[in-house]
């Protein structure tokens, strides 16, 4: 039974992640009943991973089960999705730089989820919280050299054959560069890089100049 | 899907109290850091000259139907405001009301005799009532005005006390606001302290080759603003360089160096005495580049 619903919602394709704490929200988002468990709506204009969902990357890549590291947490909106989609056997790394933000994180999300573990630290660093090989690595960080950083992590952390999800934010790699040409160059670095990427998947209209690449690691 | 090396339950869950805690520890730390009560500090103060102005210009424009001869004659917005909560409607002024609030004889015989020959409507209780309230806003508000500027250049003394005096403790601050604490402020190059405040211009000259922003918060700086126009990018510079200096002086020696200051005054007197004269303008041709430089980057205006 997969942790992902999707269904047409006020006239447009909308996502449930199965509830893993049931009647708790995290950002006031809905809570609807679906087959006899508790679904909660994801917005995909607050969550990239959404947004790339609903334009057609397959949900099964973060399935049940899987230990996820999750780069750039923030406050944690999408991660309580990711931490819904694993399912009480999964695993979810959240690393999160800003303390501001962090805050809200550990607060909102960490504390009430069994398979969330938090990093307050620097995605360059890994040592920090390497704690697992992962399944999945989940990079959303604003850094010009975001793939550079998400690479290493990915040698540190991802078990070989295992997925990268790369949140590639053109206007943070270069605010002047056409972001299709980003999304390209960022695409060969990850091809030189021991990568094999499976899919770039633009975020319009949901996200700006933002594009998720969803590419696996040679073994 | 199955992860290697992954703990066992138990262990997960002993490790995510320690992250946790850690991760607790870690925002604590980061939220007691002087300098970010400092760039709330600044920022509150910003954000309290602009209510003050807005609360002022209404009460005294409300109060303006009722006495629009007041409004005229007292310049200073405070001042008029507090006459407006404290005294009241039209028919409340009198020597004795007017007495102590700095006024000369002359102004006081001249207030009295716009009173008796205004042009102003009258007012009802009600609506003097809310005027009133507005007033007093506006003072309280330039009370915490004066409470958060003392408190951001005490404060800038004792966090930054080269920034502050180079750059001055409001617009030390302010450049440290933008950078996001003191720690970043010391990892910037000058380049960027000079223009910080000026993003936008920045970037719309990295995209249409327009010429590049001189200052950003800078511009507010004395040296800067009264200074002659073609001196203001060199001084702005001068002055970069060296707030650049003293943020790390403070941030990693942490004590008052005077001669960062020295140095400032001896460049900026420099500046001033070579670049004395305007710059000779080059006659404008009509045909070709209007400027010399660097070629406007049409590739880069064009998005997708």
């Amino acid at each position: 039974m997969t942790r992902l619903l999707r269904e047409e919602r006020f006239g447009r394709t909308a996502l449930l992640t199965q509830n893993l704490v049931p009647g708790k929200r995290v950002y006031n988002e809905d809570l609807l009943q679906r087959g006899g468990a508790e679904f909660r709506t994801w917005d995909p204009f607050r969550s990239k991973l959404a947004a790339a969902m609903i334009k057609g990357l397959p949900g099964a890549i973060v399935g049940e089960g899987a230990k996820v590291l999750y780069l750039g947490a923030s406050t944690g909106t999408t991660v309580s999705h990711v931490s819904d989609l694993v399912g009480p056997g999964g695993l979810v790394v959240g690393v999160e730089f800003s303390p501001r933000v962090a805050r809200e994180f550990v607060e909102r999300v960490a504390r009430e989820r069994r398979n969330v573990i938090p990093f307050v630290a620097d995605a360059r660093d890994p040592s920090k919280y390497s704690v697992a090989k992962v399944d999945v690595v989940y990079c959303d960080i604003a850094q010009p050299d975001q793939t550079e950083i998400a690479i290493a992590n990915c040698r540190a952390m991802l078990r070989p054959g295992g997925v990268l999800l790369l949140v590639v934010k053109s206007r943070s790699i270069d605010v002047l560069k056409d972001p299709a040409r980003v999304f390209v160059e960022e695409k060969k670095k990850l091809e030189s890089g021991g990568f094999e990427v499976k899919e770039l998947v633009e975020l319009s209209p949901f996200e700006k100049d933002h594009a998720l690449i969803y590419a696996t690691m040679r073994s | 899907m199955s992860g290697e090396g992954v703990p066992e339950s138990q262990d997960v869950e002993a490790l995510r109290q320690k992250s946790i805690a850690a991760a607790e520890e870690a925002i604590r730390q980061a939220s007691s850091r002087p300098d970010l009560h400092l760039v709330q500090a600044i920022q509150a103060l910003d954000d309290t000259d602009k209510y003050l102005n807005i609360t002022a210009t209404r009460a005294s424009e409300w109060y303006g139907l009722h006495f629009p001869e007041l409004t005229q004659m007292v310049q200073d917005n405070v001042a008029l405001c507090k006459m407006i909560s404290e005294i009241g409607g039209r028919g409340s002024y009198s020597a004795e009301a007017l007495a102590g609030r700095g006024f000369t004889d002359k102004k006081v015989a001249a207030i009295m005799e716009a009173r008796d020959r205004s042009k102003g409507g009258e007012i009802s209780e009600g609506d003097l009532a809310k005027v009133k309230s507005l007033g007093a806003l506006a003072v309280q508000l330039s009370a915490l005005r004066g409470v958060l500027n003392d408190y951001v250049e005490s404060q800038m003394k004792r966090v930054a006390p080269n920034v502050a005096e180079v750059a001055g403790a409001t617009i030390g601050a302010r450049l440290m606001a933008k950078a996001g604490g003191l720690d970043r402020l010391a990892m910037l190059p000058a380049s960027t302290i000079q223009i910080l405040g000026a993003e936008k211009a920045l970037f719309r000259s990295l995209r249409t080759g327009a010429r590049p922003p001189k200052h950003g918060i800078l511009f507010q700086h004395q040296a800067v603003h009264t200074a002659p126009k073609w001196q203001r990018g060199k001084i702005a510079r001068t002055l970069a360089n060296k707030i650049a200096i003293a943020a790390r002086v403070d941030r990693y020696r942490g004590s008052e160096d005077a001669s960062i200051k020295a140095g400032l005054d001896k460049r900026l007197e420099g500046i001033k005495e070579r670049y004395k004269e305007p710059p000779q303008r080059r006659p404008e041709r009509r045909d070709g580049p209007r400027r010399e430089g660097r070629p406007p980057r049409r590739d880069k205006f064009r998005r997708r």
